[in-house]
């Protein structure tokens, strides 16, 4: 990408959507994502979550608003300081979770909001799995742990997604103020799923594509982790105590 | 089922949810000073008379005294970890808290002071 693309005056078009990039040392990859977000969505906040590689200055270079966290927190809180971000912009109506490491499309991301201004749905969750063609492109064991993360979900908090530990997300302002993530770590993606079915609003899937690379499965989380986030995610449900 | 087994499930599973639903209350604080006094108070009657507790193991169907200070110790120490379980995970949320609350700010000033390009205006 160069720098005519960001030098010209944005497209004003989606000038109440609020990208959410969150990462922690991507500098290789985050700043073509934010270059391949930017001519569709002018508003993009970066999140470096502590990162050492410069990750938060590539972001800033590209066009994004950067935030950065003095010290790493994790994914769950990273998302959760853009969520609180977008919302201090009063026009803000939806905004998107994009993952830093090049596996979604920023065409998805668009068609997601199209489907979002068009049907009276809160929350939008992309699933690899609605298109036939892409799932060959999962290695097995990570398709089953998947398998595994839906019946998992559907058991403790009721709502069934196919694909719940996608990054591309889309939520209404109405969904976003109500997000208040408490695990710091990838188990986020759980409580997430907990907090939809507590907001009792609306949600959907639609089908994306992720772009399987190298450098995006090795980036992606060890199997093993899922012990944890299982763990994390059960004392969570179960420990709602008095504060 | 002796007496012990009774009574130690009893502890283990009353501890584990008495910790769970008052975790940051007061009352929990208080008990957990209150406890530490009175096993200070049972450690001291039974270093000074070490029968008490080979007495108490007889009535509560316990063979030696030392097991039974083990089978208390496991519960005190269960306690204790789930105590540090908590006062951590409320620690690193209050750390997310703060860190949060720096980078949206430090964003907020820079963007004010014309650093970035124009963005809808909402400063606070």
């Amino acid at each position: 990408m160069s720098e005519a693309d960001f030098s010209a005056d944005p497209p004003r078009a989606n000038a109440d959507v609020w990208v959410i990039v969150r990462c922690f040392n991507e500098a290789s990859r985050v700043g073509d994502v934010v270059a391949s977000l930017r001519p569709t969505f002018p508003n993009i906040v970066g999140v470096d979550d502590g990162s050492s590689d410069g990750s938060g200055q590539v972001m800033a270079a590209r066009g994004a608003t950067v935030l950065r966290h003095a010290i790493n927190l994790g994914a769950g809180a990273a998302l959760q300081t853009g969520i609180e971000f977008a919302l201090s912009d009063p026009s803000m109506r939806y905004v998107i979770c994009f993952d830093a490491d090049g596996q979604h499309r920023s065409a998805d991301a668009a068609s997601m909001i199209e489907r979002m201004r068009a049907e009276p749905v809160d929350i939008l969750i992309g699933s690899r799995f609605l298109k036939a063609d892409d799932a060959p492109a999962l290695p097995t064991s990570r398709r089953l742990l998947l398998k595994a993360a839906r019946v998992f979900e559907r058991a403790l908090y009721g709502v069934s997604l196919s694909d719940a530990h996608n990054g591309l997300r889309v939520f209404s302002r109405a969904f976003a103020s109500t997000v208040d993530l408490k695990l710091s770590d990838m188990a986020y993606a759980s409580e997430l799923v907990g907090l939809i079915a507590a907001s009792g609003l609306s949600y959907a899937e639609h089908p994306v594509t992720i772009d399987y690379s190298e450098y995006s499965l090795a980036k992606g989380q060890r199997s093993i982790n899922s012990v944890n986030i299982a763990v994390d995610a059960c004392m969570q449900r179960m420990l709602k105590g008095r504060r | 089922m002796t007496a012990i087994k009774v009574l130690l499930i009893a502890g283990v599973v009353g501890v584990m949810l008495w910790a769970f639903r008052n975790r940051t209350t007061v009352g929990l604080r208080a008990g957990v000073r209150i406890s530490i006094m009175g096993l200070a108070a049972l450690a001291i009657a039974s270093i000074i008379n070490p029968n008490i507790t080979q007495h108490a193991a007889n009535m509560l169907g316990v063979t030696r005294g030392t097991d039974l200070v083990l089978y208390v110790l496991i519960v005190v120490f269960m306690a204790t970890s789930l105590g540090m379980y908590f006062r951590f995970k409320e620690l690193e949320r209050r750390l997310a808290q703060i860190v949060r609350a720096n980078a949206i700010r430090d964003a907020q000033t820079s963007k004010s002071e014309g650093k970035h390009q124009a963005f809808s205006s909402h400063e606070a």
